[in-house]
């Protein structure tokens, strides 16, 4: 499976739902996306990533990398993510202390 | 882009050029190679993610297809071994190439498996992982 990225605005926050694989290869398509909306103004991501089918420690760089973007500008990034497969792997890297972490877009949109 | 493969009687072995595109085709194969083992979706998973962190840290030293290949070796015997094998220098102790901060570079794999081992003998860097047949 090939990764999809789908964009859109709510409630002064851009959510982008990924789903396929993260990895090697695709991971600089969601690195660009992310650059894209950054470059645009949009500081408050949402990651939605509970149609993501894998992820590699390319694709957790990616999401380091955009936290640090919006940071830059004093916006945030939130990732929602159920999946324990996943949430393990942010568990092993120490990145689930990084990132907030959450169930779903309900709960993701609900933090201020 | 091109990829070989040889089936042996106790598993495959799978060369392929330096192209992140076929990271993916890796992982395919070591599920496969799992699953026929008979063992359970959480370790065939496991594995899946494991030969593929291993493809795309070697391979995303030198990402460049006129570079020499890297070689996947996947054996079944009373364990799963796998042997992901490069014959282009990789700094076993470089900080980590997947730019995440703060996180070692083989932390993923370290972490996730629990017989893992990374050496470097000259240019060649071989990654060694296995987990026994349940």
């Amino acid at each position: 499976m090939d990764l999809s990225l789908e964009t859109r605005h709510e409630d002064g926050r851009t959510i982008i739902e990924v789903g396929g694989e993260i990895d090697v290869y695709t991971a600089p398509r969601l690195r660009d996306k992310i650059t894209e909306l950054v470059s645009e103004g949009s500081y408050n991501l949402v990651i939605d990533m509970q149609k993501v089918d894998f992820l590699d420690s390319t694709g957790l760089g990616v999401l380091v990398g955009g936290m640090k973007k919006v940071r830059a500008h004093d916006g945030s990034m939130r990732l929602i993510c159920n999946q324990e497969r996943l949430l393990k792997i942010f568990r092993i890297t120490g990145l689930a202390k990084v990132f907030a972490i959450h169930d779903s877009q309900a709960d993701a949109l609900a933090e201020r | 882009m091109s990829a070989g493969s040889t089936a042996t009687a106790t598993g495959v072995t799978v060369s392929i050029v330096r192209d992140p595109a076929l990271v993916r085709t890796v992982r395919l194969v070591a599920a496969a190679v799992a699953r026929r083992a008979g063992q359970d979706e959480e370790l065939v998973e496991e594995i899946r993610l494991a030969v593929g962190e291993a493809c795309a840290l070697l391979i995303g030293d030198e990402p460049d297809a006129a570079k020499s290949p890297v070689t996947i070796a996947i054996a079944v015997s009373d364990r799963i071994s796998v042997e992901v094998v490069s014959h282009s220098p990789a700094d076993v102790k470089a900080p980590p190439h997947s730019g995440i901060d703060g996180v070692e570079r083989w932390a993923l794999l370290r972490g996730l498996v629990e017989n893992f081992a990374v050496e470097q003998a000259g240019p060649t860097t071989t990654v060694s992982m296995s987990w026994p047949i349940t």
